[in-house]
This record gives C-alpha cells, sequence and structure tokens, in this order.
C-alpha cells in the first residue's frame, strides 16, 4: 500500500506497475498510449477522475519517447504526415483541458469521463470489428488463390474520399505514400487533440484509426506517426495538467517504470504482424475498457449503492490487461513458429508475417 | 478444446476465461483487503 498524498488515496503500487506493464506492451503495439485504458483504470481503482487524467497524460508523455525511438528505428514515421498534424493537435489539446476543468469544476468529472469513454469507445469498437473482420476475411480468400499477401490489407474506400478533398496547399508524405490535403491532416490533428486533452490521453485510440481510415496511411505508419504526435501532445498535455494541480508524481513514476519495459516489448512485437492483427487488438482493448468503465460509471451513478458493481468493473480492468498481454505474447508466439515451418491454428497465418 | 484453439473466436473467449479468472483471484485473495 502506497499513501499518495496529493491524490488523496491509498493504493498497491502493484497496480500502478502492471497498469504500467500493460499498457506500455499495448501501446507500443498498436501505437496508442494505452492512455484510453488507464484513465477509466485510475478510477476504477479509486482514483479522483482529474487525477486520473492528469497521472495518465504525464505517464504517457515519458513512455512514449521511447516507444517512438523504436518505431523510428523500424521506419514507420512519416515525418511530414506527423509534423503537418501537430499544430491542430495542440490546438485541440488546449481545448480539450480547458473542457475538463470546467468540468471538474461542476465536480463531475469522473461520470463525465467514464461516460464519454463508453460512447466513444463503443463506437469505435463496432467499426473496428466490421473493417477488420471484412480485411480478414479478404485476406484469407486472397491467401486461399495463392495471391501475393503484403503485409497491410484495408477493407474500406473512406480514405479514397478524403484524399481528393482539393483543398490547398496539397501535402506528399513520402513514406506513407499519401497525397492529401493539408486541411484534412489539421483537422484530424484538432479533433484528437481534443480528445487526448480532455480524457488526458494521447489520443492514440482515435488517431491510429483516423490515420488508417481517413488519411489512408497503413496501420504500421499510423501506429510510428501517431507515437511521434503523442511525444508533443502528452508533452502539451502534462504541462497542462500539471499547472491544474491535477498530477501525483509518485503514481507517475509507478506506472512509468512498468511502462518502460512494456513498450520496447510491444513496439518489438509490430514486426511478426501484419495490419489487421494489430487493428483486432485494439479493437479488444477498446470494449474490454469500456465495460469495466461502464460497470464503474454504473456504480458512481447508483450512488455506491451496489458493491458488486465496483467489483465488476475492477475484475474487468485488470482482467483486460491481463488477457491483452497474453493475447499479444501469444501471437509473437504462433508468428515464430509459423516461421519455423510447425503448425498453427489456421487463422493465424491470415494475420502474421512470414518472410 | 481443439476448437477454442482453432477458431479464432474460441482462442478469444479461452483467453478471456482465462485473464478474467485470473483477475478474479487477484481480487478476492488479494487486493479486496487493500482496496477502498
Amino acid at each position: 500500500m502506497f499513501d499518495f498524498a496529493i491524490a488523496g488515496i491509498q493504493s498497491p503500487v502493484f497496480l500502478l506497475v502492471l497498469t504500467g506493464l500493460t499498457v506500455g506492451i499495448v501501446g507500443g503495439f498498436i501505437g496508442v498510449g494505452g492512455g484510453y485504458m488507464v484513465t477509466p483504470a485510475l478510477i476504477v481503482f479509486g482514483f479522483p477522475g482529474y487525477m486520473a487524467s492528469g497521472i495518465d497524460v504525464t505517464h504517457i508523455a515519458g513512455k512514449s519517447v521511447v516507444a517512438t525511438i523504436r518505431h523510428r528505428q523500424l521506419g514507420n514515421i512519416d515525418w511530414t504526415l506527423g509534423l503537418a498534424m501537430v499544430g491542430g493537435t495542440m490546438m485541440g489539446v488546449e481545448w480539450g483541458v480547458r473542457l475538463l476543468n470546467m468540468t471538474k469544476k461542476a465536480g463531475v468529472s469522473g461520470i463525465a469521463l467514464l461516460s464519454a469513454t463508453v460512447v466513444i469507445m463503443l463506437s469505435l469498437f463496432i467499426y473496428t470489428q466490421i473493417e477488420t473482420r471484412k480485411a480478414h476475411k479478404q485476406i484469407e480468400e486472397r491467401e486461399k488463390s495463392g495471391a501475393h499477401l503484403g503485409r497491410e490489407h484495408k477493407a474500406t474506400r473512406l480514405p479514397e474520399y478524403f484524399q481528393k478533398i482539393p483543398l490547398f496547399p496539397i501535402v506528399r508524405c513520402h513514406v506513407a505514400r499519401i497525397v492529401i490535403s493539408m486541411w484534412v491532416i489539421v483537422v484530424v490533428g484538432i479533433c484528437t487533440g481534443l480528445l487526448a486533452g480532455f480524457f488526458g490521453v494521447g489520443g492514440g485510440f482515435i488517431r491510429v484509426p483516423a490515420l488508417v481510415y481517413i488519411i489512408g496511411a497503413t496501420t504500421h505508419i499510423a501506429v510510428g506517426t501517431d507515437l511521434l504526435e503523442i511525444v508533443v501532445s502528452g508533452g502539451y498535455g502534462a504541462l497542462r495538467q500539471s499547472m491544474s494541480g491535477n498530477v501525483d508524481m509518485m503514481a507517475v513514476l509507478f506506472m512509468i517504470s512498468g511502462a518502460m519495459i512494456g513498450a520496447q516489448f510491444g513496439a518489438l512485437a509490430t514486426s511478426f504482424v501484419r495490419g489487421p492483427a494489430i487493428r483486432y487488438i485494439l479493437s479488444y482493448s477498446l470494449i474490454l475498457a469500456t465495460v469495466g468503465a461502464f460497470m464503474r460509471l454504473g456504480y458512481l451513478m447508483t450512488g455506491g449503492q451496489y458493491e458488486i458493481l465496483s467489483f465488476a468493473a475492477v475484475v474487468f480492468t485488470l482482467g483486460e490487461m491481463i488477457f491483452l498481454c497474453l493475447f499479444i505474447m501469444s501471437l509473437v508466439i504462433f508468428a515464430a513458429r509459423h516461421k519455423a515451418g510447425k503448425p498453427v491454428p489456421n487463422w493465424i497465418p491470415s494475420l502474421v508475417v512470414k518472410d | 478444446m481443439r476448437w477454442f484453439i482453432d477458431n479464432m473466436i474460441g482462442y478469444w473467449v479461452l483467453l478471456l476465461a482465462i485473464s478474467l479468472s485470473a483477475a478474479g483471484l487477484i481480487y478476492v485473495f488479494w487486493l479486496k483487503e487493500h482496496m477502498f
């Protein structure tokens, strides 16, 4: 047990280290800071909403530097795309933090954060599930017919629509192989930054799908470029949250110690899998975090009458972390077996890279 | 048992069951006394 004086609560250190480790692995793998899991998790573990948001973004700012360096080495960052987005992201983060401070003053930060989490993540889960299942099915059909399979496959035509918008200036992103109006990139930056500032997250859980489905980047480039964005938005968000008195540095340090180790493993694991596998993990992590947040929301809305809801929220939040670590580790093991020509379940080959 | 490995949904369900059980055990035997 540790006494977090600034947050005003006592909590086991193990929970914070495990949370950090999990979001490190998952974040490094799907290219998100993992913050969308941390804010509801910290609320579930007893931290006040505004404090959860502040701790989350501060730990992300530190961790994303490590993951960005790793992704840069893997060639997953499009600097033109990332830098074009930064201005919009910063503006969005500022608006988001102001919105959070308004809910803090009204005394409803916990309920507001959990409600927004449930709505946004459930919508994202449904969309990514539909698209990824379609892409997975198409990959399996192509594999059966013996056609060449790349590292990426998408089943949506949405990026083509956005890439055709003729607003000057048009930007050419060489690494991502995209030609698109800079305004589309800036607007995506503002929207994701707004959510990042409000939730106290890096914004990756919405920025990665936005980079894939709106801008048209491959999942691997979206993952790397998003992390670059998180270094900027996370750093700015951490500064603003600290100025607002929303950060307990001891909690941040415990989380970062776990996250540093996890981020290295997660980033390395991306080189074993195809795009749809990363999007599956993102999708699963969204729905599991949503269930935990939903139960905690129910507990708060009923005035803490039903202890079972609090128990279920903690079990789902902890279970989600264990599940995601196991899933990513088993995907890497299956990929290594597939590479070595050993037998693997028949749904694995279309999700992992053999060469 | 084979279905849980050969089918992606089955594998998902199996891992989720293991994870939730582990989380439940951690909560009941250790976390409950130290939280709230």
